[in-house]
């Protein structure tokens, strides 16, 4: 039986490191274009819920439309603070990451003003379970992880073969060339910031119908991006699957066997071993 | 201002100007609790004392262009084992101040070996992450921390056969401790050393360039900042009587950071400054709480904007606009307040910048 314990936290461990992913891909999206570490991220992952929660509780739509819905207006939402908040820090990362500790401040305790500390669950999308040998997976995980498939492959493609998305992968590599070559950089800034919050968003509402949606969820996806982002390397697409993997499995595996805050201890000591004797990264080259 | 013989007066106005809201806001610490008989200000004045302690470190290690997110953390870590020794061990005071000063150095330094050589991004998602596993830590380590429960019954400072038992005893000991530290920082500040960090944290590469180890301006900024949150946390420990993790969170280094950036980075007035103005504000939002941090929420967002080298910056700034008025340009474009204080900011720097004549040896 304990190997089929064993298994059972991988594959969830997995479905959350799936999570991951997508928070860590917004996050270093967001840096890589204004050089920023955006600390509001993780409230655009708990807005994602909030979002969720009025859009498929609420009005009742269908999950799908829901979830588009939310993307749509977090990407709107994030490139209109960009351009209200962080215009003009734009080459000032400094000061931009203590506006963004400010926006984290307000965006959470706006929250908190508006829908109250308790948390709020939603209905399930779909009930029943999936049966596989000896595993037994919830199903509405496995939508969950299907769904963050989808939005990976998305991403990824648009950002290899759209003419936006390589114009935003241009920027990141260096801004100056990319302006050479006619591209208009002032775009991406906005754009690029929407697309990571959107991201974040997208990952607060699936996570919605598995947990339950309240003002503070957004920390420890934060928490999380930060570790993935470390330990794959900045700007490593490989290395931010192989970090969020890792984080999603140790954080279940551990937190099985031994106790949660003795997982996030274990990430913290894995973040710095890394620092020390391989600060690229595990998969990190370029920077992004 | 416009010609390049006019730049030299703001930063000396700017610095004259800091110099007496620094002497005013010492000097309203210092009688905050003789306003009244009212006990309310007496601890008022001492929590002022006590964040002015912290947000001192902060102030430090942010004018060497870095922000630490984990400065609750070494807080924290200072309460900890200043509470510990003292309650397990009976140890005196003097000794708790100096272990938990020097158990908070070792850390950063060895925190900063690890991180200082990295790009800039680093440092700050490490002290993020390290500041959330010390809370961590010490929930999770009851033996040694009591865990979620906390620690219970510190007693008052001893020293020397003497009992600052009364609030207002503890009171002379926290304004000796805050005025020490505020002296320290200008000291700090004016030296060479000062001039350095402020040339790393303008351009680290041309610092390079004249001679300056960024590496070791910033190592030097973090431990010495980081240590005297430790000392500071062992008077809070002893003033409170009772500590608990989740007090030494995120949280209070996002409270303390907003201090900074309020009181302003680059003068040593602007850690007191945004302390005096900003401790306050919880007893007055007591009911809710939401509204004090979309408050500092919002001080972070628009004051950077607004006042970049926050209050101690602002009377300042205005100073230089009347001149400039009363000089009357020829039909110039009016400066913004955030333009003028950026270009009294750019002064300062330029002085920062220059090779200092004799270089200190902490730096070489």
């Amino acid at each position: 039986m304990a190997g089929s314990l064993a298994a059972q936290s991988l594959v969830s461990g997995l479905l959350v490191g799936m999570l991951y992913l997508l928070m860590a891909l917004g996050f270093s999206l967001v840096f890589g274009v204004m050089k920023v570490v955006n600390f509001a991220h993780g409230e655009f992952y708990m807005l994602g819920g909030f979002g969720l929660y009025l859009c498929f509780a609420w009005l009742e739509l269908p999950f799908a439309v829901s979830v588009a819905l939310v993307f749509g207006a977090a990407v709107v939402v994030g490139a209109a603070l960009e351009h209200a908040v962080l215009r003009p820090f734009r080459g000032d990362p400094l000061n931009g990451m203590v506006v963004t500790i400010g926006l984290a401040l307000v965006l959470q305790n706006g929250a908190l003003w508006i829908f109250g500390p308790n948390p709020l669950s939603l209905p399930s999308v779909v009930s029943g379970a999936w049966r596989l040998g000896p595993l037994v997976v919830a199903a509405s995980r496995l939508y969950a992880a299907a769904f963050s498939l989808v939005v990976l492959a998305g991403f990824f493609c648009f950002l290899r073969y759209s003419a936006a998305g390589r114009a935003l992968r241009a920027v990141v590599e260096d801004e100056e060339i990319a302006r050479l070559q006619g591209i208009r950089a002032g775009l991406a800034y906005p754009w690029g910031f929407g697309l990571g919050t959107g991201l974040a968003a997208i990952a607060g509402a699936l996570m919605a119908p598995l947990f339950s949606v309240s003002p503070f969820v957004g920390d420890t996806p934060l928490l999380k991006a930060f570790i993935v982002v470390i330990l794959g390397g900045f700007g490593s697409l490989p290395g931010a699957v192989l970090g969020s993997l890792i984080l999603g499995v140790t954080d279940s595996v551990a937190g099985i066997y031994l106790s949660a805050s003795v997982a996030d201890i274990l990430q913290f000591v894995m973040v710095i071993l890394v620092l020390i004797f391989r600060p690229t990264g595990l998969l990190g080259g370029s920077d992004i | 201002m416009s010609n390049g013989v006019g730049s030299r007066p703001a930063p000396g106005r700017a610095r004259q100007v800091g110099r007496v809201l620094g002497v005013v806001a010492l000097v309203v610490l210092a009688a905050l609790p003789g306003l009244s008989s009212n006990s309310f200000y007496l601890h008022l004045a001492i929590l002022i004392c006590l964040n002015t302690i912290f947000a001192c470190g902060l102030g430090l290690i942010a004018r060497a262009g870095q922000l630490s997110l984990c400065h609750g953390a070494f807080v924290g870590v200072g309460a900890y084992a200043g509470a510990v020794l003292g309650l397990k061990l009976a140890a005196p005071f003097w000794f708790e101040v100096a272990a938990a000063t020097l158990l908070c150095a070792a850390l950063a330094a060895l925190l900063g070996r690890a991180i200082l050589g990295l790009r800039g991004v680093y440092f700050t998602l490490v002290t993020f992450a390290f500041g959330e596993a010390v809370r961590l830590l010490l929930l999770d380590w009851s033996w040694f921390s009591g865990g979620a429960n906390g620690l219970a019954g510190i007693g008052p400072v001893r020293l020397g056969g003497f009992v600052f038992a009364s609030r207002f005893s503890f009171y002379l000991v926290a304004l000796l401790g805050a005025a020490g530290i505020v002296l320290l920082l200008r000291t700090l500040l004016r030296s060479p050393v000062g001039r350095a960090f402020g040339a790393v944290a303008e351009n680290a590469a041309l610092a390079e360039g004249v001679g300056i180890s960024a590496r070791r301006v910033r190592m030097l900024a973090f431990v010495l900042g980081s240590a005297s949150a430790g000392a500071g946390g062992v008077l809070l420990a002893h003033y409170l009587g009772y500590i608990s993790p989740e007090a030494f969170g995120f949280p209070l280094s996002v409270t303390l950071i907003t201090m900074v950036v309020l009181g302003g980075r680059t003068s040593w007035a602007g850690p007191l400054l945004g302390a005096l103005f900003l401790t306050p504000l919880p007893e007055l939002l007591r009911r809710t709480e939401e509204l004090q941090h979309i408050l500092h929420g919002l001080i972070l967002i628009l004051i950077p904007r607004l006042l970049p080298q926050g209050l101690a910056g602002a009377v300042g700034a205005a100073a230089a606009i009347a001149n400039k008025a009363l000089a009357g340009g020829p039909a110039e474009k009016k400066p913004t307040a955030q333009q003028d204080a950026c270009s009294a900011c750019r002064g300062v720097e330029k002085t920062a910048l220059a090779p200092p004549a004799k270089r200190s040896p902490a730096i070489e």
